[in-house]
């Protein structure tokens, strides 16, 4: 959830999603959902000659998110510090909605 | 989601282990690794060594300044001997998905220096 | 609940990881990887963190940790570490 929102900050830039079986694909980003699905438009396979099906696939891409590896992100795009702030703030929502009822 | 007996017994782990130890739960570790230098054992015969900069219940991460290595163990056919081929790449940042984590080690404290 | 058969009264896993918190442990991944070391704490998902860890692979010391987080999926098992 949280990262679909960190996804959703970046739609419209550029990424590069890496999939476990090793195949890269680079895209603008159009949409992310909370399983982190993410749709790709302009889309460019980075190796081609490995994967000459794909080569076929030119405008947009649905990629499924239990594939993803990496995604490569726009270090300019993202406030690291931010991500940081809300990481702790979520880290802290968590533990306090699991440890409450064990407590009392 | 899980069912309610699981999550009772994850539960009653969670409160049972809290006492006695400096960190309550594991996650407290990788909140601890937060805006540190972290090595990260991934599947795949990968490793990153990078700055945490977020991550989540799942252990998805975002690490910046990251250098990957692969491994990559050939046999030579004659000798039989194991080559073990290491290619190392920079990742500026880059979303990381839980699932392919093994192990996160902080490496801004050494061995013993956590008590 | 069923009773096990031996001299031991019946022990839930949870009592089991319980006597071994703090102690020297050893913890299988399913990579093939061992990690000795001393367990610190670990959740109904069987993260674990250990600290003082050496990493063996195929019974070669590969590597030491400080503190190590193991993710849960990937541990086969859990055990106190054999008296050297």
């Amino acid at each position: 959830m949280f990262f679909a929102a960190l996804f959703q900050t970046l739609v419209g830039q550029v990424v590069t999603v890496e999939l476990k079986n090793d195949l890269c694909i680079r895209g603008t980003l159009l949409s992310v959902d909370p399983y982190l699905n993410v749709r790709l438009a302009d889309v460019v396979v980075t190796e081609p000659e490995a994967f000459p099906a794909l080569l076929a696939l030119r405008h947009s891409c649905t990629v499924r998110g239990s594939c993803v590896r990496y995604v490569h992100l726009p270090p300019d795009q993202v406030d690291v510090q931010l991500l940081q702030d809300a990481t702790r703030q979520v880290a802290s929502a968590v533990k306090a909605a699991r440890v409450r009822p064990v407590g009392e | 989601m899980q069912s309610a007996g699981s999550a009772a017994e994850g539960a009653s782990t969670n409160g049972a282990l809290t006492g006695g130890s400096i960190l309550g739960e594991p996650s407290d570790l990788v909140r601890l690794c937060l805006d540190e230098l972290v090595y990260v054992k991934l599947r795949g015969e990968r490793e990153l060594v990078g700055r945490l900069h977020g991550y989540d219940q799942h252990l998805n991460m975002v690490v910046g300044d990251a250098e990957e290595t692969v491994m990559s163990t050939e046999v030579d056919e004659e000798t039989f001997e194991q080559i073990v081929r290491t290619r190392k790449r920079k990742l500026p940042l880059v979303f990381v998905r839980g699932d392919t984590l093994i192990l996160i080690s902080p490496l801004f404290r050494q061995s013993g220096a956590s008590r | 609940m069923d009773s096990m058969p031996g001299q031991h009264e019946t022990q839930r896993p949870a009592d089991f990881l319980r006597q071994i918190l703090g102690r020297p442990a050893v913890v299988k991944v399913n990579n093939g990887a061992e990690y000795r070391g001393n367990l610190v704490c670990l959740d109904g998902y069987l993260n674990i963190v250990m600290e003082g860890t050496e990493e063996f692979v195929g019974g070669e010391l590969k590597r030491r940790y400080g503190d190590v987080f193991l993710r849960g999926n990937n541990v086969i098992y859990v055990g106190p570490a054999p008296a050297k």
